[in-house]
């Protein structure tokens, strides 16, 4: 019998299962594609010691050790990103793969493997490195298996008595990294020597310390020093408690027990994902979504995404793909397309399960390069995750569909919020001292509909659903900017559906108390990738809007500042000044004081058909400000008071029993419509870095699917 | 048999069909895309998502230069079955071809693959 696997059509002349760039100094991209590495003399040792009920016990003990070394890091920080909750920390097994995950950023924890493995094969025998108690290593390179050069990665190795049992590492983003923007963000280079230091798994401290050559040369490489050498000495701080908690269970448990049975949780969550996956409908599955920039520059960018599920096993392809264009930083690695998963792998479809590298075990990721998401090596990369994001929104909506009759329905839902634009400020701060970074509005993402009710307003981050949007009077503080509004209120902002999406946290901020430059970038100006779910509308695409020449101050001062909202300032400017509605990638440019920005990730998508919500939620969401009454009757078609919100259930069942048949009196059988739809094409100047039309990879694909390739 | 494989989607197992959930109509064989037994209908993206702001492409909406939407429906009942946001033009999603012979063998009590 044919295997589903076997019907896809790989393009020969590209690579699938590694990336598009090879072996360079500090980097072997072999050593990232591989699965969990055989088990070492340590773990075979120890792997049967514990009984299963102590290897539960110590799994929660680990976990207790990560997520006590997450409190650490936040309480030692003082950088508001990672107060914010956008990290991780986790403990590793003394071949380098990730055992134990602390809630927060889970792809992070699976890209830190990458200066693991790279130090085991290449550094630690080597005389002028090695592998010594107290090393204490750290990466950013995109190359070498960082997500962008602001993601910093820290690693300490733990030895007991000579032997390595484990590694403690934390990751998470840091910010300014010396690139062209300030804040590490920059949409408008087109090489990756534009994006700022890489460093590859550079040993920096020894002995247990950071060393001061390498701790100045760090800092003197970014514009915020002191934040980044309180970041760098926090990071170190966490690891060193993760070590010492590690110690005492080898203390307590022996090393074999602790390395064999970090090992053995990897193992355990890889069979109990394929004991999952057999109990999910076998089939192929397909979801498409389409990026509108390169960074500098508008265009159409197409990310499809085909999973085919059988037995046990799953396979992620990424195929059809636009090609690498070299002219902007929205490109992606094979490793980062593949880490990013997590986000939606852990939180959702394999949720319940121990969060580790053994439930990508089952998994083959087929990721398509050279292309946008498996870029070659000199490309810039700093927006690589709006690539990689945009393959795991797409997994979200498959995976909902696979879900769906299953015993995992509870899972259903359209996805996060992730229509990106964000803010990147830098400038002085009230303490004095120089502050960048990028604001964590982002943090309040809307969640998408879910299959038994509407989305959760502002619920976390997009790729960490345990985030925090951080404190207001915190931000006041350590941002060179100041936030005057923060809310819920987008009217008529997120998808509409039988349940709707989850409003994102909208915030308006202002430069004070001192100038402030600001840069952005963003995913949705003009498309979206916030899909709904089963007939569920999308939620809208975010630009950015600044509001310069503005009388916000001279209101404050008279105490007459009307209430801020996406609504009141985008659709009502009540404020008055110079709007600037624009595509979320900007250069840097210098803002004035009192200078007003509105931010926020956009709203979630809705689930199932807007005619079968509940007229009496319509009403809600009128009374709430979620919607207006035009979409109330136009959208959702419901007869109501507008005085009371009173809902007419009988005229509302008549009217929407009437667009039920205005639908089959305008929709178009199948073999009418596709013609007609196939004629039509987008702009040609649209097209510029998109590949062939509509195929990049098959000049002249004319099938009404996509993906069918003979 | 029917099998409940979307919020609006059912297969009936027996003659390998795809059904509406809510009224039960057949549309087209299991073994072909949903999509080609449903009514479908583009729409400029603006009928729904009415533009926020009075900037002409910076609206908060989407452009149908960059965006339509496609949707399908029951062509017995006119419920919306599933959308579709693409460039003008841009093939359809054959989103969801189950595995009918793996089906039918779980629901005959083979269990799940």
């Amino acid at each position: 019998m044919t295997s589903l696997r076997d019907q896809i059509k790989l393009h020969e002349g590209l690579v699938y299962d590694r990336h598009a760039y090879g072996k360079g100094p500090g980097w072997d991209p072999e050593l990232i594609v591989e699965k969990a590495a055989p088990l070492s003399a340590i773990e075979r040792e120890g792997y049967d010691l514990l009984s299963d009920v102590e290897l539960e016990i110590f799994y929660h003990k680990m976990l207790t050790i990560v997520e006590e070394a997450r409190e650490v890091w936040q309480n030692l920080s003082i950088s508001d990103i990672i107060l914010a909750g956008d990290m991780s920390t986790a403990v590793f097994t003394p071949s380098g793969d990730l055992a134990v995950a602390s809630t927060g950023i889970h792809f992070h924890a699976l890209l830190n493997y990458a200066q693991s493995k790279f130090i085991l094969k290449y550094y630690r025998d080597d005389p002028t490195v090695g592998l010594r108690d107290g090393d204490i290593f750290f990466f950013n390179n995109p190359l070498a298996g960082s997500t962008h050069a602001p993601d910093m990665f820290t690693a300490m190795p733990v030895f007991h008595e000579g032997e390595l049992v484990a590694w403690a590492e934390v990751g998470g983003h840091q910010g300014d990294c010396g690139s062209v923007s300030p804040g590490g963000f920059n949409p408008y280079a087109t090489s990756r020597f534009e994006e700022g230091f890489h460093m590859a798994g550079v040993k920096i401290g020894e002995n247990f310390r950071i060393r001061k050559d390498m701790l100045d040369y760090l800092c003197g490489s970014v514009r915020n020093p002191f934040v980044f050498a309180v970041e760098l000495r926090s990071r170190v701080a966490t690891c060193l408690r993760m070590r010492d908690r590690i110690l005492r269970e080898v203390e307590r448990r022996g090393p074999a027990a602790v390395s064999g049975g970090l090992r053995r949780l990897i193992d355990r969550s890889s069979e109990l994902a394929s004991d999952r996956l057999r109990q999910i409908n076998d089939g192929v599955y397909r979801s498409i979504l389409f990026n509108d920039t390169i960074g500098a520059e508008k265009g159409l960018v197409r990310i499809p995404v085909t999973v085919i599920k059988e037995g046990g096993e799953m396979t992620i392809l990424v195929q059809g793909v636009s090609p690498p264009n070299g002219k902007g930083p929205v490109h992606a690695t094979w490793h980062l397309v593949r880490a990013s998963q997590a986000v939606y792998l852990f939180a959702y479809f394999f949720r319940g399960l121990m969060p580790n590298v053994g439930l990508f075990e089952p998994l083959t990721f087929l990721i398509e390069g050279p292309s946008v998401a498996n870029s070659p090596e000199d490309v810039a990369h700093t927006e690589g995750t709006i690539i990689s994001a945009a393959v795991v929104q797409s997994f979200h909506i498959i995976g909902s569909k696979m879900l769906f009759d299953s015993p995992f329905r509870e899972n259903v839902s359209a996805p996060f919020s992730r229509n990106m634009v964000a803010l990147v400020f830098y400038g002085s701060n009230l303490f004095g001292y120089r502050a960048t970074g990028i604001t964590s509005t982002g943090n309040g993402a809307g969640q998408g509909a879910r299959f038994d009710g509407d989305g959760e307003h502002s619920t976390g981050f997009y790729w960490a659903s345990m985030t925090d949007a951080g404190e207001v009077e915190e931000f006041d503080a350590r941002y060179p900017f100041t936030i005057i509004a923060r809310g819920l209120l987008g009217t008529d902002y997120h998808g509409f559906g039988m349940y709707r999406g989850g409003s994102a946290l909208i915030e308006v901020s202002m430069a004070y108390p001192n100038p402030v430059v600001m840069t952005s970038w963003g995913t949705s100006d003009v498309i979206s990738h916030n899909p709904g779910l089963f007939g569920g509308y999308w939620g809208p695409p975010n630009p950015r809007l600044t509001i310069t020449k503005n009388d916000a101050l001279k209101l404050m001062a008279e105490g007459a500042l009307p209430e801020l909202t996406h609504h009141s300032l985008a659709a009502e400017r009540q404020l008055g000044g110079d709007y600037a509605f624009e595509s979320s990638s900007v250069n840097p440019k210098e803002f004035e004081i009192g200078d007003v920005f509105l931010c926020d990730t956009g709203s979630g998508g809705g689930y199932g058909d807007v005619l079968e919500r509940d007229p009496e939620a319509v009403m809600t969401d009128v009374r709430e400000g979620m919607i207006s009454a035009d979409v109330a009757s136009r959208v959702y078609r419901v007869v109501y008071n507008e005085e009371t919100l009173r809902v007419d259930h009988a005229a509302t069942e008549a009217l929407r029993n009437e667009e039920r048949q205005a639908r089959i009196a305008r929709g178009k059988r199948f073999d009418d419509f596709i013609g007609g739809w196939l004629a039509q094409k987008p702009k040609e100047h649209l097209l510029t870095y998109y590949g062939d039309w509509p195929d990049p990879r098959v000049p002249g694909y004319d099938k009404p699917f996509w993906g069918e390739h003979d | 048999m029917r099998v409940r494989i979307t919020e609006y989607l059912d297969i009936d197992l027996e003659r390998e069909f795809w059904c509406c959930n809510r009224c039960g109509g057949d549309l087209i064989s299991a073994r072909e895309p949903y999509k080609r037994g449903c009514l479908l209908h583009e729409r400029d993206p603006r009928e729904i998502h009415k533009p926020i702001s009075d900037h002409p492409v910076f609206n908060y909406s989407f452009d149908p230069d960059w965006v339509r939407i496609i949707e399908f429906y029951c062509p017995h009942c006119g419920v919306m079955v599933e959308n579709e946001y693409l460039p003008p033009g841009h093939p359809l999603t054959n989103d969801i071809q189950p595995d009918i012979d793996a089906l039918k063998r779980k629901h005959a009590g083979g269990g799940a693959s």
